[in-house]
């Protein structure tokens, strides 16, 4: 967690954001900028990527301050493409990166444990996986391709889809997770293997965490701007 | 005193001021009576057994004894007055919490649903599953629906989703296939049951 309250702004070194908040690496890691970028500002660092510096202090606030409220007035339609890119960015980087690296540490795991837990727990994550890979896809195939229409403001008279509905599709994913988590920390016999599995829970809180504020930059950024596009349409 | 008093209430609270103003509003109905203020819950009088409710401010509660309110106060309806912001296991604890700046319709409801909670669940033991709950978790698991749960024990749809509720929250797993992974891992139910 951070330690001051102020909120980041452009004028601060990558670096410092960095020290004041470890998480926000994983930002940095999707939209794959290189470490070693020295002294260099917010606002540096973003021209050099070609990132909006105003998007990205948005995302890295919401990562930071619980409270905090983007004003999304200051942002443009534009941005609204980069929203959607870095969300992808974001699912490539849960199914790439976050999933795997469990999925090998629940392999390890179960390859311990007595039959009845070893399927059990395998089917668990499975369900779990196919779960959250199907509501990517449907955020993929669904939700910003419909964005991208609204970008495009061909007829808008036609449409049948609205923002709303994917916030009311926009199930709780975190709950399995949750549910694994609490298995795995209390109910697992004691016997089995403790680096391990504190290894993965570690890896399981971290996504955990990460897919909270993805909800957040959806719930924040995204579904209100697309609200407000789709207002000017009407 | 008033024979239409139904529930007698002890009030634990340091600050005259507070305590004075949540007795005089809870004085207003006719179904409650604050009975007695005290500034601390030493000066309480574990052999009252005339009592129904306990208001008390957290704040009083020495957490270094780690005082467990529940043998301390027996079973009477326990219910927490906050001026501060509390973990929310130090509430738990308590059948319903009451907010200093609640209005005394919004104090009278919370104080009827502590009553209704303090009956529906024991909670000496704070995390174990109560038999009851452990056999709705078994059927739970089995794949049963609420509907046939009920039929099952005799009890209406709702208690078997309070039930529920408290399963959830006592295990900290939400989802039916997380429920069903513990049941089988506490040999509630058998593996056998799903092949």
């Amino acid at each position: 967690m951070n330690n001051n309250e102020l909120l980041y702004t452009k004028r601060m070194k990558v670096a410092e954001l960095l020290s004041s908040d470890m998480s926000l690496l994983s930002i940095l890691q999707r939209l794959d900028i290189r470490l070693g970028f020295g002294e260099a500002t917010v606002s540096e660092l973003c021209s050099r990527y070609g990132i909006s510096d105003e998007l990205f202090l948005m995302i890295c606030n919401i990562y930071s301050f619980s409270d905090y409220m983007p004003h999304i007035n200051a942002l443009s339609s534009n941005d609204i493409r980069s929203i959607t890119t870095y969300l992808r960015a974001s699912h490539r980087f849960y199914t790439g990166v976050c999933f795997p690296t469990i999925h090998e540490a629940i392999h390890r795991l179960v390859e311990e444990l007595d039959e009845v837990s070893r399927k059990l727990i395998d089917k668990f994550y499975d369900d779990y996986d196919s779960e959250i890979i199907k509501h990517f896809r449907y955020e993929e195939e669904v939700v910003f391709p419909y964005i991208e229409e609204l970008l495009e403001a061909a007829d808008p008279a036609e449409r049948e889809y609205s923002i709303r509905q994917f916030e009311e599709n926009h199930s709780n994913i975190n709950e399995k997770l949750n549910d694994l988590k609490n298995i795995i920390t209390k109910y697992l016999d004691e016997s089995y293997s403790s680096p391990l599995r504190f290894e993965l829970l570690q890896n399981i809180y971290n996504v955990e965490s990460d897919l909270k504020k993805h909800s957040l930059i959806e719930n924040k950024l995204l579904i209100p701007l697309v609200e407000k596009l789709e207002k000017g349409h009407e | 005193m008033n024979k239409d008093v139904k529930y007698k209430i002890v009030l634990i609270e340091p600050s005259e001021i507070v305590a004075t103003g949540i007795a005089e509003l809870i004085n207003r109905n006719p179904e409650f009576k604050v009975v007695q203020t005290l500034s601390n819950p030493t000066y309480y009088n574990a052999n009252n057994n005339d009592i129904d409710i306990i208001i008390i401010n957290p704040a009083v509660i020495d957490y270094n004894e780690r005082l467990d309110i529940r043998s301390y106060f027996g079973n009477k309806a326990i219910v927490a007055l906050t001026h501060g912001i509390y973990e929310e296991n130090v509430i738990r604890q308590y059948d319903d919490c009451i907010g200093i700046y609640d209005n005394a319709a919004r104090i009278i409801q919370k104080l009827k649903n502590a009553l209704e909670e303090n009956m529906q669940t024991p909670k000496s033991d704070i995390n174990e599953l109560s038999t009851r709950e452990r056999d709705i978790l078994t059927a739970v698991a089995k794949g049963k629906t609420n509907k046939e749960i009920a039929d099952e024990f005799n009890i209406s749809v709702y208690t078997v989703i309070s039930h529920r509720r408290n399963i959830s929250q006592k295990l900290g797993i939400n989802s039916i296939p997380g429920l069903t992974v513990y049941a089988i891992m506490n040999k509630l139910v058998d593996m056998s049951d799903f092949e």
